[in-house]
């Protein structure tokens, strides 16, 4: 696959799409420090801060939930690649208003090795921060440990929790346990079916069979568990959500917020059938959507698949998702 | 060789020479670590080193008087700035434990100096469980800080301890191109990520030819 993008020249991509960002969503976000992610709008005085790391490459995670009610501030690094722990640090200053920090991390190995050097630092300097990282990709490893899982959609409600929980004024502490809580009750798993191509190198990132499709692929192309040919949209929602729900232990009577992320190429249209297939399949099983999004929040270039995530909630979880927030990719009124 | 080497001190200009050699070794044979890159990444360790080689110059250039902790400690901290993947955080640890483990009187002989690699080590330890065997830098370093430490602890004067850290960091490094990656970005291609030698212990390998390189070199200037 030839790799064919509106770019310019490829080491400016980065600084080039958040300018370009920021100036689209001007009353939301804007470029703070080196080239940070920001609230226009800052939050008040005496609230926890929630602040993010990851990787360029893919948008809109995860730059795009910065604002009111979900991030404080992001720390986008190159494409694919961990941002150094001295930004992320810079982040957490401009993050702190007084009451603290909750660090979110997603699970891939540059991510947690920045963290970590993050929250050493972060220490010494005397701030207050507590970092919860995210590992929800049941296909990365075994239940029994969950270190070797990745942090996949998940981000997602994790912001929206802990930014609603900050936002009413919670603890630090609350705040970290509300979204731990969040954090336990959700399991992803992604399929694709073809591959994106590296906007610094114009390499394809895997290959993949023309009829085949592999359940369980990461974030950037990472071997999956599941190479298979390509089902229908029924079948392969079957197979994907038996495999979650198993994991989750979920039960009849329970309800479970479903998202649906594509990975950048496949359709709403194909999305939306899915999501028809998941709707009827827990139908059967008694279980209730008590919530759902379908679209695009975190992707891989122009892979072509789609994860699909979920999670148990509870009355205190629905309240903290359903509070209002206005970041260019996520808003609720 | 014997007690009377291992006491000789090392001073600044002589960490400054390690240093230089380092970035001639890396620089020299930057093309070579992309290469192999390619085969297990998306091929820029190359020019990643390349930016750390430009971090250590800088810091080189506006060094001026500054105690020799606080030089190590801003080559740290700027190496961990390079965004880009593991690599500048992982050296940045490196320099950072170093520099926590200059002596009070900065006067620097091989256990000294043994005594500051084993601090870089034990820093870059507690943000990775990466370990012998996992084909990471830390297949060329761990070896290189061992070798270094026994030759020391034998009484080698410090070129003697890099040499021999050098030779282990080689060996470490080239012993990579038959293991399976189990960490970083490497691993997600299992057994595909066999028969190439890995970019990162390669890199260190060459950091520590470079500083042993560089010693010489200037301790062949001294005699004159």
């Amino acid at each position: 696959m030839k790799m064919k993008k509106f770019i310019n020249q490829p080491e400016n991509v980065v600084h080039e799409l958040l300018e370009g960002y920021t100036q689209a969503y001007p009353k939301q976000v804007r470029l703070a420090g080196n080239y940070l992610v920001a609230r226009t709008k800052p939050k008040a005085k005496g609230k926890v801060g929630i602040a993010t790391l990851g990787g360029s490459g893919h948008e809109p995670g995860l730059s795009g939930f910065v604002g009111e009610g979900m991030l404080d501030i992001s720390v986008p690094g190159e494409i694919f690649a961990a941002p150094g722990p001295p930004r992320c640090l810079e982040a957490l200053k401009l993050a702190d208003h007084g009451a603290g920090i909750l660090f979110v991390v997603l699970n891939h190995a540059g991510d947690v090795l920045a963290a970590s050097m993050t929250m050493e630092m972060a220490r010494k300097a005397g701030l207050q921060v507590k970092q919860l990282l995210t590992h929800e990709d049941i296909s990365s490893g075994p239940r029994e440990k969950p270190e070797e899982r990745r942090g996949l959609v998940g981000f997602l409600p994790v912001y929206k929790i802990a930014g609603a929980a900050a936002e009413e004024g919670q603890s630090l502490d609350q705040v970290y346990k509300v979204a731990g809580r969040m954090e336990r009750n959700m399991r992803t798993l992604a399929v694709a079916v073809r591959t994106a191509t590296h906007p610094s190198t114009g390499q394809e990132i895997f290959s993949l069979p023309d009829d085949e499709m592999e359940i369980g692929m990461g974030q950037h192309g990472e071997a999956g568990t599941g190479r298979m040919k390509l089902k229908t949209a029924d079948e392969t929602a079957g197979i994907m959500l038996q495999q979650l729900l198993d994991d989750l232990e979920v039960k009849a009577g329970e309800k479970l917020l479903v998202i649906l992320n594509g990975a950048g190429a496949t359709t709403l249209m194909e999305l939306f059938i899915v999501f028809r297939s998941v709707k009827k399949m827990l139908a059967g099983k008694k279980i209730d959507v008590a919530r759902s999004l379908v679209g695009e929040y975190i992707t891989t270039q122009e892979q072509a698949g789609f994860q699909m995530f979920i999670a148990r909630m509870d009355d205190e979880l629905l309240r903290l998702w359903d509070a209002p927030c206005d970041t260019p990719y996520l808003t609720f009124r | 060789m014997g007690p009377a080497e291992s006491m000789v001190i090392i001073d600044e200009k002589e960490v400054i020479a390690m240093l230089e050699g380092a970035i001639a070794r890396i620089r020299e044979q930057n093309a070579y670590l992309s290469q192999l890159d390619s085969a297990v990444g998306d091929g820029d360790h190359g020019t990643t080193m390349l930016r750390v080689t430009n971090v250590i110059e800088k810091a080189i250039a506006e060094c001026g008087a500054k105690p020799l902790a606080e030089f190590l400690s801003d080559i740290g901290w700027g190496l961990a700035g390079i965004d880009g993947g593991a690599t500048g955080p992982l050296l940045g640890s490196l320099f950072l434990g170093m520099s926590e483990k200059v002596p009070t009187n900065a006067e620097l002989n091989a256990e000294a100096l043994s005594a500051m690699f084993e601090g870089g080590v034990a820093a870059i330890k507690k943000h990775t469980k990466a370990a012998i065997g996992d084909k990471t830098m830390m297949d060329a370093l761990l070896p290189a800080v061992a070798g270094f430490r026994s030759a020391a602890d034998a009484g080698s004067s410090a070129r003697d301890c890099l040499e021999k850290a050098a030779q282990a960091a080689q060996q470490g490094a080239a012993s990579t191109t038959n293991l399976v990656a189990k960490i970083g970005r490497a691993k997600n291609l299992g057994e595909r990520s066999r028969g190439v030698q890995d970019p990162g212990a390669t890199s260190v390998a060459l950091m520590f030819e470079g500083f042993c390189e560089g010693l010489k070199k200037k301790e062949g200037e001294s005699r004159g």
